[in-house]
């Protein structure tokens, strides 16, 4: 009687996944920061998504809080940018969930860095030099060249992860991939008129797309990369003569406002803050939106310092 | 099977081309220099007056393959002009059990407590609370086994339990003299608040046959806290319970960020010779406002209430301890810090009011912080 029971249940359930393939469970995503999340919305819509940080926290220092440990417990991915820059947290929250799909060198553990060529690694590093990763630059997510191949990657890893949906993630990452191409013969129209002009940064957050671009870094407001801008430095930048071909101070908006508008005061130039990632409101909800929005601050800033040029 | 495979492959190459990991098969090497002058002596104290050396850390840990993951932590310290290197960790750890299940075996912190699975370089102030220093040894650590789960439920729940041989606690005959069980429940309370609740249960199998002295009443209270890591004050069951509760704007740490936490402690049955009503008890609160990516303040206040063993019968301590401290962190891998301790006692010869500077640097390696 009981193998009768349970056979009947299994090829109940057998009809069950069968029939209903769009009501099966939802696939469970934690994402470090907001731009993996809204990648993984992208490609797979209907997915359960937990986001450790927003635009609002600085990625680097965020605590392995009891609600990310629950949360890296129960997802199937994480995706994350590598690279050490979640090195102060990600370690913890992997090695306490002990999520056995989610540990270095499986595949429920997606590094975004794993698939880029990071910008400026080091092959000495100390810590003299600040909170420099040996890796390179972390912040690729806002690179418009590199971020097709990371797509292409998440893509195939989520496919991977959900066999039977890996047709249609890859029909939305061809999507993804035709509206990327779009926005980017769109960024580099406008960055003709953006080339040769400089901003004063605070970390190297923006360094791909400001590279991109071919805007340069008058200045970092940071003494070393990681450390709090200073006084002392503040007043030595001051007599830096790159200041002087600069546009804008751009800040990301989980950052300090405070040595911007002090140095903005001092020189006249104008603090643009944008958000370092996506939000979750528009324009800024998707990278491709996020990164127009950036460009645009930065043309608005451009056009009303050559304004005040004449 | 080759999916597994080529995903571990291609980790070690795609960070070879950052060309950052020409030494990645050697475990990460930390060192935590923690040096203090201290103005007064202090009672349950285990800084001496004067300048010190501290906590003093090496460090190695590494990944041993996928399953397995290692720490060797080694302690030094000097007290009169005798130098002793303690293994304060030497544990496997498994990654990634089914179940989530959480193995860890050899010698490590005990999970009892909030502070005390904590890394003493992570404190906010220079010593523990007086009920840690007295009722743990600052730091309980022995060699034994682990076994944690964390339950599959929306918030976060852990439930484990600890078999340790018990000798750092008290020397005694059994094989396995210190048992515990601990659960811990956290969540967020929104985006700027989270929170954690401990309960804890150590049982001290040892504490009926401990050393009580020879009940002579010059018995010098030095003894009592010796330098050694052992508590001085045990029973055999302790009970402990904490809750933290951190706040910072919009969950931006980096900025600015308010811990409050407190911990009670009670131990009951002490030794042979007690009676039901004599019982250990202990309990802190303290506020720690990092006001700058830089700057932390901080208040914290703890009394104990103890019973010294006295052979056959015991002596009543109490004390009362404030403490105020600012903390300076040039980097994430630097702390100087000046700390005021005040201290009301009864039944201590060496309370007293004291000044201590601190520094806290770590050199290495630096792994990542628990909450």
């Amino acid at each position: 009687m009981g193998t009768d029971m349970t056979l009947r249940n299994a090829v109940a359930a057998l009809l069950l996944i069968v029939t209903a393939v769009p009501a099966q469970a939802q696939l469970r995503v934690f994402a470090c920061e907001p731009e993996w999340a809204a990648l993984v919305r992208a490609l797979v819509p209907d997915a359960e998504l937990t986001t450790a940080t927003s635009h609002l926290q600085d990625p680097h220092y965020i605590e392995a809080r009891p609600s990310l440990i629950a949360a890296v417990r129960r997802a199937d991915i994480a995706v994350c940018t590598g690279a050490s820059l979640e090195a102060g947290w990600l370690p913890m929250l992997l090695q306490r969930a002990s999520n056995p799909d989610i540990q270095a060198g499986r595949p429920g553990l997606f590094f975004a860095a794993d698939h880029a060529q990071l910008h400026a690694p080091h092959d000495h590093v100390d810590r003299s030099m600040g909170d420099v990763h040996p890796e390179g630059n972390p912040h690729v997510h806002l690179s418009p060249d590199q971020l097709p191949e990371i797509v292409r990657a998440l893509a195939k890893r989520l496919g991977e992860i959900e066999p039977e949906r890996a047709v249609a993630i890859q029909g939305r990452y061809i999507r993804w991939r035709g509206d990327w191409n779009g926005l980017r013969a769109e960024w580099r129209a406008r960055a003709e008129a953006l080339r040769g002009q400089s901003v004063v940064v605070q970390h190297s957050n923006f360094g791909y797309l400001l590279r991109w671009l071919g805007v340069e870094t008058a200045a970092d407001l940071e003494p070393k990369p990681g450390l709090p801008p200073s006084a002392s430095h503040l007043s030595q930048l001051l007599a830096n003569p790159e200041l002087e071909d600069a546009n804008a101070i751009l800040i990301a908006s989980y950052q300090d406002p405070q040595p911007g508008e002090w140095l903005a005061e001092q020189t006249g130039l104008p603090v643009v803050v944008v958000p370092g990632t996506v939000t979750g409101e528009a324009p800024a909800d998707t990278l491709g939106g996020l990164i127009s929005e950036i460009i645009r601050q930065v043309e608005s800033a451009a056009a009303g310092a050559s304004h005040d040029g004449v | 099977m080759l999916k597994r495979f080529a995903s571990f492959a291609i980790l070690p190459l795609a960070a070879a081309a950052g060309g950052a990991t020409a030494n990645e098969l050697n475990p990460d090497v930390s060192v935590t220099l923690d040096g203090y002058y201290k103005q007064n002596e202090t009672a349950l104290s285990h800084r001496e007056q004067g300048f010190g050396l501290g906590h003093t850390e090496l460090s190695l840990s590494s990944p041993i393959d996928d399953l397995f993951s290692g720490r060797l932590t080694a302690v030094f310290e000097e007290h009169d002009g005798d130098s002793e290197v303690l293994i304060e960790e030497a544990y496997l750890q498994t990654n990634g059990l089914p179940y989530a299940l959480n193995v860890r075996a050899g010698r490590f912190l005990s999970q009892v407590g909030y502070l005390n699975g904590r890394h003493m370089h992570e404190d906010d102030f220079v010593e523990r609370p007086a009920a840690y220093r007295a009722m743990l040894g600052s730091h309980y650590y022995d060699t034994g086994a682990r076994l944690n789960v964390l339950l599959p439920t929306p918030f976060f729940w852990q439930v484990g339990a600890e078999a340790f041989a018990g000798d750092q606690l008290t020397e005694g005959e059994e094989d396995i003299g210190v048992y515990t069980v601990n659960t811990r429940l956290g969540g967020d309370i929104s985006l700027s608040q989270s929170w954690q609740l401990g309960l804890s249960w150590l049982r001290n199998r040892h504490a009926k046959s401990a050393e009580t002295g020879d009940g002579s009443h010059d018995h010098d209270h030095e003894e009592g806290h010796d330098h050694s890591h052992g508590a001085a004050y045990t029973g055999e069951n302790l009970y402990i319970a904490d809750l933290v509760w951190k706040w910072s704007p919009d969950g931006n740490n980096r900025e600015q960020q308010l811990t409050l936490s407190g911990e009670y402690l009670y131990a009951d049955e002490l030794n042979q010779f007690a009676a039901s009503d004599d019982t250990n008890e202990g309990w802190y609160v303290s506020g720690v406002y990092q006001f700058a990516p830089q700057w932390s303040a901080g208040v914290r206040y703890g009394e104990v209430d103890l019973q010294e063993a006295h052979g056959d019968h015991f002596h009543n301590q109490t004390l009362e301890e404030t403490d105020v401290m600012l903390s300076w962190s040039r980097s994430h891998f630097s702390t100087v810090r000046l700390q005021y301790t005040h201290q009301e006692a009864a039944g201590f010869s060496n309370a007293d009011n004291t000044v201590m500077v601190q520094y806290v640097m770590s050199l290495g390696a630096h792994g990542a912080h628990g909450y």
